[in-house]
């Protein structure tokens, strides 16, 4: 019941009975059968207690959730999609990064910060992603935007692939994620490549690069 | 050797082996291996170019990337297109150069009154030797072969590179009309003579001559 390809910045899904959609509220484009759109409190799956999580970890992007009989079609703010479907594995990715995804999966809040200590919360700071990421596991497909198109380098282990945290777009897999600086002398004098910062990604896994610095 | 290839039209994965390539500041969104960047202060043309380009107002952000490995190039999802050159010169302007090869030299070129009056500037970035340049453009680019007795005329808006043995010259085709705010938009135009290929966008910067 994946997410269909409309052209490069819209999706269709195919809604039915008993199976429920997730997404971004106000993302609906257009739709055909009988099909209801309910705002989501608590801005994901989870209970009270995960929706004051997100709150509290600034991950809260308004959700709706689509029930019925029909087909959907998704997009908005004429950005790319890509969808991404999961077998059992996660993805992390920033909340407004989100489109839609399917019900099926579990959604959950994520605390960067564990992964480098000290320089796991300058890396929040710094990238501008904030110290909490959305995390979904499970079955099912997810339709992530972007800025531009999306490409997938793949992380081996040994192999780690560094990342302009402005073009970060989500990653899947056992990967973890650390800043990486390459501050010099040049930067303080504002010299600087405009490289400074990148994520460092070390693993095995996917991660999705947009081809662009404009950040959702 | 460098290697220049697409992934996708809006990303450029460059395979580096121990080589260097310039690129614009802060255009790379990722790379796996060992990369160093650092920034060349006046478009690394030395620090006469410096002067010049400071002096010129073709001010180029750019930096020195070595190392081993692919490194991936994008600038707000601009298309990329790649250029080979085999020693001819590419004119193209600073905002549309995204990466060339260490081989490349880059410098500036007068082009006249006709660059400032259709809002390129006075000076136009000159990519000149052997090896691969990257041009961005807003949508794909198409690439207008200009031959002797066939001239082209583009939007200056639209113009975003040429190569060859090209003449430039601003022609006007504002009319009585222009002048009481009756004009079509396109009162200014490129003309190009000579032999050569021309790189236009689909989509216009807004210059001085498409006010009127």
């Amino acid at each position: 019941m994946a997410f269909t390809r409309i052209n490069n910045k819209m999706v269709s899904a195919q809604v039915l009975p008993g199976q429920r959609i997730l997404s971004q509220r106000g993302s609906m484009l257009g739709y055909t059968g009988e099909v209801s759109f309910q705002p989501n409190l608590m801005g994901g799956q989870g209970g009270v207690m995960s929706m004051i999580g997100r709150r509290v970890a600034n991950e809260d992007t308004p959700l709706m959730t689509v029930e019925g009989h029909g087909t959907v079609m998704f997009g908005h703010g004429g950005h790319h999609v890509h969808v991404v479907d999961l077998v059992g594995d996660t993805l992390y990715v920033e909340a407004d990064r989100l489109l839609a995804f399917e019900g099926s999966l579990q959604q959950s809040t994520m605390f960067m910060g564990q992964q480098g200590g000290l320089m796991g919360v300058v890396r929040g700071q710094v990238t501008g992603q904030g110290l909490f990421t959305t995390k979904l596991t499970g079955h099912g497909a997810v339709a992530v935007m972007a800025h531009g198109g999306v490409i997938e380098l793949p992380i081996f282990p040994g192999q780690p692939v560094h990342v302009d945290p402005q073009a970060y777009v989500a990653h899947r897999g056992e990967v973890t994620n650390k800043l990486s600086s390459a501050l010099g002398w040049r930067d303080m004098v504002g010299r600087g490549s405009g490289e400074a910062f990148q994520l460092e990604l070390s693993g095995q896994g996917t991660v999705y690069v947009q081809a662009s610095e404009v950040k959702l | 050797m460098a290697q220049f290839r697409l992934q996708g039209s809006k990303v450029l994965a460059v395979d580096l082996a121990g080589d260097t390539v310039k690129a614009r500041n802060g255009s790379m969104v990722a790379y796996t291996g060992q990369m160093g960047f650092k920034k060349l202060s006046g478009g690394g043309d030395g620090l006469r170019g410096m002067v010049t380009r400071r002096l010129t107002g073709e001010r180029m952000e750019v930096m020195e990337v070595k190392g081993q490995g692919t490194c991936y190039f994008a600038d707000k999802a601009t298309e990329i297109n790649l250029v080979r050159l085999n020693g001819e010169t590419l004119f193209v302007e600073s905002d549309n150069l995204l990466c060339t090869e260490a081989s490349l030299r880059t410098g500036t070129s007068f082009t006249g009154l006709n660059g400032m009056a259709s809002g390129n500037g006075l000076f136009t970035t000159k990519v000149e030797g052997q090896g691969w340049a990257a041009v961005t453009s807003h949508g794909p680019a198409v690439i207008l072969r200009v031959s002797q007795g066939l001239p082209l005329r583009v939007d200056p808006g639209a113009y975003i590179a040429h190569t060859g043995n090209l003449h430039r010259a601003l022609k006007s085709g504002a009319g009585w009309s222009t002048l009481i705010g009756e004009g079509g938009g396109e009162a200014m135009q490129v003309e190009f003579t000579g032999e050569g290929l021309v790189y236009v966008q689909p989509s216009e910067r807004t210059t001085l001559g498409g006010e009127v």
